[in-house]
C-alpha cells in the first residue's frame, strides 16, 4: 500500500521512468510491476503496443520490457519504433514460447536480453538492474554528445553573429546590434550552465535512489516490521557508516514511524552516528580493566597523534576515534582496536605505522 | 541431517557423534575466543591445519577451533587432547616443533609449558596449572572440548540430553520443582531466585508468554557471558528451551550486544543447527511442544541491560526502564508475561536437570548454590575467566588462581559488581564470595567482573571513573539518577583536579543516600556504591587529595607531573621519540628534560623509558610549582 503511494508520487515528477512493461498478459504485467516496485524502482505496465509506446514517448523509460507477442503489434515492430523514438531506452524481450530464431531476431533488433516465461523474480530484478546500468551509460554518452553539440552550436552562433554584425554594421545602429549580441550570448551561456546543473542533480538523485534501493533490501530482510527498527538502523549504520537524513526519512515512510521517534532512537544508542564516520575506526577500550592499566593516557596519546578528540572524525574521513566500554580483551589491557585488529597499548611509532598502512590500502572494506 | 523424531533418537545421534570424534586419535583444541584471536589464534590454527595436511597425518590428528578456555593472559592457548597438554602463547613458528613431538611421542615443547615460578618446574597438564587447579569448571568445562559451530560436538559431550530427559517424561511442574529446589539464583547481578521468576511467569494469566536471554553484558571489565555464548551457545539454548517448556512459552529472544559480533554469529548458527535437528521449531523432538528463538542486537546502551529497558528495546523503542510495580515476569514484552534470565543462569539449567538439584546444592554456601564465573582482570598476573564454587574466598581467587599482583606491587583493593558494585579492601579478603556476603560489605556480586587494583590505582579516580560511566549511561528519565550523578561527578572532578573543599565528602555521602533511596531503577539505586564504598574504606585518600593536593597513586593527572631523573637518564632517546607533542627537550650535552608547559601528561615517556633505567618519574604537581622550574633544577644537579 505504502509502496505504491511512493511510486505514485514519483510518477508525477518529470524524472524519467525506470521500467516500462508492454505485455498483453495482465496478470504477468501486474506481477512484474509488483516485483520491480518492491525494489524501489518506478515502473508502469501497459497491455497494448499503442498504450506502451504512448507512455514511452511521454515518460522516457530507461528499460522497456516487451512481450514478443503483444496485441496490436508484434514485438519486433515495437522494438523498431522504440529504437527510433527512444534510442537510449534498453529493450528486454520476454516470451512464452521461446525459440532460438525469435531470440536471434530480437537480439538483432537491439534487445538487450531475452527472457523465457515464466520469469523468476530474482532473475527479472537482475536483468532490470543490468539494463538500468546500461541505460545510464547510454545516457551519459548521449549527454556528452549533447553537450558538445551545445557548445558547437554556441560557437557557431557567435561566429554567425560576428558575420552578421559586420554585414549590418553599416545599416543598423551599433548599440542595438551589440545589445542583441550580448543578449544572445548570455542566453547561450545560461543554457549551457543549466544543462550542467541538471546533469549534476541527476547524478545526485541517482545516488540517492541507489541508497534507497539498498535500504529497501535491508527492510525486506526484516519483513517491514515496525519493531525491527533498531535492527534496520544497525544494518544501515553498518553499510553506510552513518545514518544519513534521506535514509531516515525513507525508513520513516516505509515503516510508518514518525521521524521524531527515529531520531530519538538514533540519539539514544551509542552504535548510531548522525555524522559520517571515517573509513577506519579506532576504538580505545576504556573498560575498567583497561582504565586501571592506563587507558586514559593511551587515549590522550592517540588523540594527539591523530589530531582528533574521541568521538571525532578527521577531515579526510579516514579515521574515527572512539572509546568503548570493554571489548572483553582484558588480558591485553590497555587495548586498542583498529578495524578488526587488536593492539596492546600501541606507541606513537607503531600507531603512525598502522595509520600509514591503512591509508594505503584504499579499497579494503573496513567495518569492524 | 535427519530430524530427531522422538527423545530417544538423541541417544543414537550421540553415539554417532562420539564415534566421529573418536575417529581421530589426537585433537588440538585451539582457543579462538575473542581474547585469543587478538593474539593471533586464527593464523595459528591455520598453520596447524597446513602442517597436518602437509605431513599427511590428517587421519589421526585434527584441529578443533574452540571457544574461550579462560586463561586469556597467556594466549593463544592450545590444548592437546586426550593428554590435556597445555601450550601457552604458541606462535605459528612453534607449529612444526609441536607436531614433531606429537608424532614421535617424545616429550613436550618445554618452553611453551606453564612455568611454576616457585620451584622452576614446567607443568604440562591443564589441571596441574594453578590457574585451572583451584577452579571448579562446570559451565566452562566444555569450552575446551567442543567446536561451538558444530552441534554434534555438543551432543557428543552430552548436550541436549537434559532436554530429551525433560521432554521424555518430566512434567513442567517437575522441572520447576527441580530448579526451585536447586535454588539457582540469577547470575546477572541481582541474585533473584530463577525458580520464583519462572513460576511467576508460568502462573501469570495472560498469553502468550516469552522467555528472554539477557546477553547485554554491559559491565566494563566483564566478559563471561560473551565467552559462554561464543564458546558453548547450545548450552544456553538448551537451558532456554527447557525454561520455555516449563513456563509455557512459544517464543524466545536472545538480546546480544552489538559489540559482540562473534557471539551473535555463533548463537545464530546454533539456532539454525538446532532447527535442522528438530531441537527447535515446531514439534520439538516429535512432541507437541513448539518453540522458536529470535536474536535481537543491542545498539549500545548500558541501561538497556535492565529487564524492563531491554524489553522496550526488543519492542523497537528506546531502551529506558519503567517503574516495576508490576514485575516484567507478569507484564513484560508487549505487556505479556516475560521471563528474563542472564546467559549464565540459563546455561546452568541443563546441568541441574542432568545431575539434580541435590548435586547442585552440594556446591556453594547456604544461600548461594553452584558455581560462579568471574572475569579476573586488572592488576593481576593471570588475567582470565575463572569459574569457582560459591563461598570460595576472595584471597583464593586473587592469589591462588590469579597469582597475585604483578611486578611486586602491593595489593590495594578488588572491585566487584561493575559500576553498581564497590571496592573491597585487603582486610576483607577472607570474605567468602556469595550474593549476600558481598552485599553486606557495600559491594555486590554483579555479573562477575572482578577488577584487581594495586598501589598505583587511585581510589578517587576509580570512583570518578564509574560515576563518569554511569552519568554517561543514565537514561535521564528520573531526576535523582540524572542530577545526582552529575553533581557527584562534578565534585569528584574537582577533588581529582586538586580543587576539593572541606565538606565535599559529607556532600557526596548525602547525595549517595538520596540516589539510593529515590532512583527509579537499579542503575540509579546502585550508582552511588562505587563512591560510598571507596569513601568507606579509603577515606584517607580522598582527604589527601583535598587537603594536601596529592595523589599518592600518581593517577590524577592534574596533581602529578612527569620529570626526568637526571641521575638515571642515559639519554637513550626513547622518550624523545615517543612524545606525541614534542615536549621533550634534547639539549646539547645530550641530557633530556620535559618542558612542563607543553606536556599533556599522556605518559608516553613514562611507558617508553626502559625498565632498567626508570628515569622518567611522576612527582606531585605541587613540588613543580614550588620549585617554579623543576626540570631546570634537576638539570642543574646533573651539571
Amino acid at each position: 500500500m505504502h509502496a505504491s503511494n511512493q511510486v505514485a508520487q514519483r510518477r508525477s515528477t518529470t524524472f524519467p521512468l525506470d521500467v516500462l512493461i508492454i505485455d498483453g498478459d495482465k496478470g504477468f504485467t501486474r506481477n512484474c510491476v509488483k516485483t520491480i516496485e518492491s525494489s524501489a524502482y518506478t515502473v508502469v505496465g501497459a497491455n497494448t503496443a499503442q498504450a506502451g509506446l504512448a507512455v514511452a514517448e511521454t515518460s522516457h523509460p530507461r528499460v522497456v520490457i516487451v512481450d514478443w507477442n503483444t496485441p496490436g503489434g508484434n514485438g519486433l515492430e515495437i522494438l523498431k519504433s522504440l529504437a527510433e523514438r527512444e534510442p537510449t531506452a534498453v529493450p528486454v524481450v520476454v516470451t512464452a514460447n521461446a525459440t532460438v530464431d525469435a531470440a536471434v531476431e530480437a537480439m538483432k533488433h537491439g534487445a538487450f536480453d531475452f527472457l523465457a516465461k515464466p520469469v523468476d523474480s530474482e532473475k527479472l530484478l537482475e536483468t532490470v538492474r543490468r539494463g538500468l546500468d546500461l541505460s545510464s551509460l547510454r545516457k551519459e554518452a548521449a549527454g556528452a554528445e549533447a553537450e558538445t553539440d551545445a557548445s558547437k552550436k554556441y560557437d557557431l552562433l557567435l561566429q554567425g553573429l560576428d558575420v552578421l554584425g559586420e554585414a549590418y554594421s553599416m545599416g543598423i545602429e551599433k548599440k542595438q546590434l551589440l545589445d542583441e549580441l550580448t543578449f544572445l550570448e548570455n542566453e547561450a551561456k545560461y543554457h549551457a550552465e543549466s544543462l550542467g546543473q541538471i546533469k549534476k542533480k541527476e547524478r545526485v538523485i541517482l545516488d540517492i535512489r541507489n541508497d534507497l534501493a539498498e535500504v529497501d533490501a535491508i527492510l525486506r530482510k526484516y519483513d517491514f516490521q515496525k519493531n525491527s527498527l533498531i535492527q534496520v538502523l544497525l544494518d544501515v549504520q553498518e553499510s553506510f557508516r552513518w545514518l544519513p537524513r534521506h535514509i531516515l526519512n525513507w525508513i520513516s515512510g516505509r515503516l510508518n514511524i514518525p521521524i521524531r521517534e527515529i531520531y530519538v532512537i538514533a540519539n539514544f544508542y551509542e552504535a548510531f552516528s548522525l555524522a559520517p564516520r571515517g573509513r577506519h575506526t579506532i576504538h580505545v577500550c576504556t573498560g575498567t580493566a583497561c582504565h586501571v592499566r592506563g587507558a586514559s593516557e593511551t587515549l590522550t596519546r592517540i588523540s594527539s597523534t591523530l589530531g582528533i578528540a574521541a568521538g571525532e572524525t578527521d577531515k579526510d574521513q579516514e579515521f574515527t576515534l572512539e572509546t568503548v566500554h570493554c571489548i572483553g580483551c582484558c588480558a591485553l589491557a590497555p587495548v586498542v582496536q583498529i578495524d578488526k585488529q587488536y593492539y596492546r597499548d600501541p606507541s606513537k611509532k607503531e600507531l603512525e605505522k598502522i595509520i600509514k598502512t591503512l591509508k594505503q590500502e584504499k579499497e579494503e572494506p573496513c567495518l569492524a | 541431517m535427519s530430524r530427531l523424531k522422538k527423545p530417544a533418537d538423541l541417544k543414537k545421534l550421540k553415539k554417532e557423534a562420539v564415534a566421529r570424534r573418536g575417529a581421530k586419535k589426537t585433537w588440538l583444541a585451539v582457543c579462538t575466543g575473542t581474547g585469543c584471536r587478538a593474539y593471533g589464534a586464527e593464523p595459528l590454527a591455520d598453520s596447524f591445519e597446513g602442517e597436518i595436511a602437509r605431513r599427511g597425518i590428517a587421519d589421526t590428528v585434527g584441529v578443533r577451533r574452540t571457544g574461550c578456555h579462560g586463561f586469556c593472559e597467556r594466549g593463544p592457548l592450545v590444548v592437546i587432547q586426550p593428554e590435556d597438554t597445555c601450550y601457552l602463547g604458541a606462535k605459528p613458528k612453534n607449529v612444526p616443533d609441536i607436531i614433531d613431538r606429537l608424532t614421535t611421542g617424545e616429550g613436550n615443547v618445554e618452553k611453551l609449558l606453564y612455568l611454576d615460578e616457585a620451584n622452576g618446574e614446567r607443568l604440562s597438564r591443564l589441571e596441574q596449572i594453578p590457574f585451572y587447579k583451584h577452579q571448579k569448571r562446570i559451565l566452562l568445562e566444555n569450552n575446551v572440548l567442543i567446536d561451538p559451530s558444530d552441534i554434534l560436538d555438543y551432543i557428543a559431550v552430552g548436550g541436549y540430553s537434559a532436554l530429551a530427559k525433560v521432554l521424555a517424561g518430566m512434567a513442567p511442574e517437575d522441572v520447576l520443582k527441580e530448579v526451585t529446589d536447586a535454588n539457582l539464583r540469577g547470575r546477572g547481578g541481582g541474585g533473584f531466585p530463577a525458580g520464583w521468576k519462572w513460576e511467576t511467569t508460568r502462573d501469570a494469566p495472560e498469553e502468550p508468554k516469552y522467555v528472554i536471554v539477557n546477553a547485554d553484558e554491559g559491565d566494563p571489565g566483564a566478559y563471561m557471558d560473551r565467552s559462554i555464548l561464543e564458546g558453548n551457545p547450545h548450552s544456553v539454548l538448551e537451558g532456554l528451551i527447557i525454561g520455555a517448556y516449563t513456563i509455557g512459552a512459544s517464543q524466545g529472544f536472545i538480546y546480544v550486544r552489538q559489540e559482540y559480533p562473534l557471539a551473535r554469529k555463533h548463537a545464530e548458527r546454533a539456532l539454525d543447527q538446532a532447527r535442522e535437528y528438530g531441537l527447535l521449531g515446531r514439534n520439538i523432538l516429535g512432541t507437541d511442544f513448539s518453540f522458536d528463538v529470535k536474536i535481537h542486537r543491542g545498539a549500545g546502551a548500558f541501561v538497556s541491560g535492565e529487564s524492563s529497558a531491554l524489553m522496550c528495546a526488543i519492542e523497537g523503542h528506546v531502551g529506558e526502564p519503567r517503574p516495576k510495580y508490576i514485575h516484567t515476569s507478569e507484564k513484560g514484552l508487549w505487556g505479556k508475561p516475560s521471563c528474563l534470565n542472564n546467559v549464565e543462569t540459563w546455561a546452568n539449567v541443563p546441568h541441574i536437570i542432568n545431575h539434580g538439584a541435590e548435586w547442585f546444592g552440594r556446591m556453594g554456601t547456604e544461600k548461594s548454590k553452584g558455581t560462579k564465573i568471574f572475569s579476573l582482570v586488572g592488576k593481576v598476573k593471570n588475567t582470565g575467566l575463572v569459574e569457582v564454587p560459591m563461598g570460595i574466598t576472595l584471597r583464593d581467587i586473587i592469589f591462588k588462581i590469579g597469582g597475585g599482583v604483578p611486578k611486586g606491587k602491593k595489593f590495594k583493593a578488588v572491585q566487584t559488581g561493575g559500576p553498581s558494585g564497590g571496592v573491597i579492601p585487603e582486610s576483607l579478603l577472607d570474605l567468602p564470595v556469595d550474593f549476600d556476603e558481598l552485599t553486606k560489605v557495600g559491594s555486590m556480586m554483579g555479573s562477575g567482573g572482578m577488577i584487581v587494583m594495586d598501589e598505583n590505582t587511585c581510589m578517587v579516580d576509580t570512583a570518578r571513573y564509574y560515576t563518569n560511566f554511569l552519568a554517561h549511561e543514565s537514561c535521564g528519565k528520573c531526576v535523582p539518577c540524572r542530577e545526582g550523578l552529575r553533581q557527584t561527578l562534578e565534585i569528584l572532578n574537582r577533588i581529582a583536579a586538586g580543587r576539593g573543599k572541606e565538606g565535599d565528602l559529607a556532600l557526596l555521602e548525602e547525595l549517595g543516600e538520596f540516589m539510593e533511596a529515590a532512583s527509579l531503577c537499579a542503575l540509579g539505586q546502585s550508582a552511588p556504591f562505587p563512591v560510598l564504598s571507596t569513601l568507606k574504606y579509603f577515606r584517607k585518600e580522598y582527604e589527601e587529595h583535598i587537603r594536601e593536593k596529592r595523589c599518592a597513586a600518581g593517577v590524577c593527572t592534574e596533581l602529578i607531573a612527569y620529570v626526568i631523573d637526571q641521575e638515571k637518564c642515559t639519554a637513550c632517546g626513547a622518550c624523545f621519540r615517543n612524545c606525541p607533542v614534542d615536549a621533550i627537550n634534547k639539549s646539547k650535552d645530550k641530557v633530556f628534560t620535559i618542558i612542563q608547559e607543553k606536556c599533556i601528561k599522556c605518559g608516553a615517556c613514562y611507558t617508553a623509558c626502559p625498565d632498567k633505567f626508570s628515569a622518567v618519574v611522576k612527582v606531585p604537581a605541587t613540588t613543580m610549582q614550588k620549585q617554579s622550574a623543576g626540570a631546570a633544577t634537576l638539570h642543574e644537579t646533573k651539571a
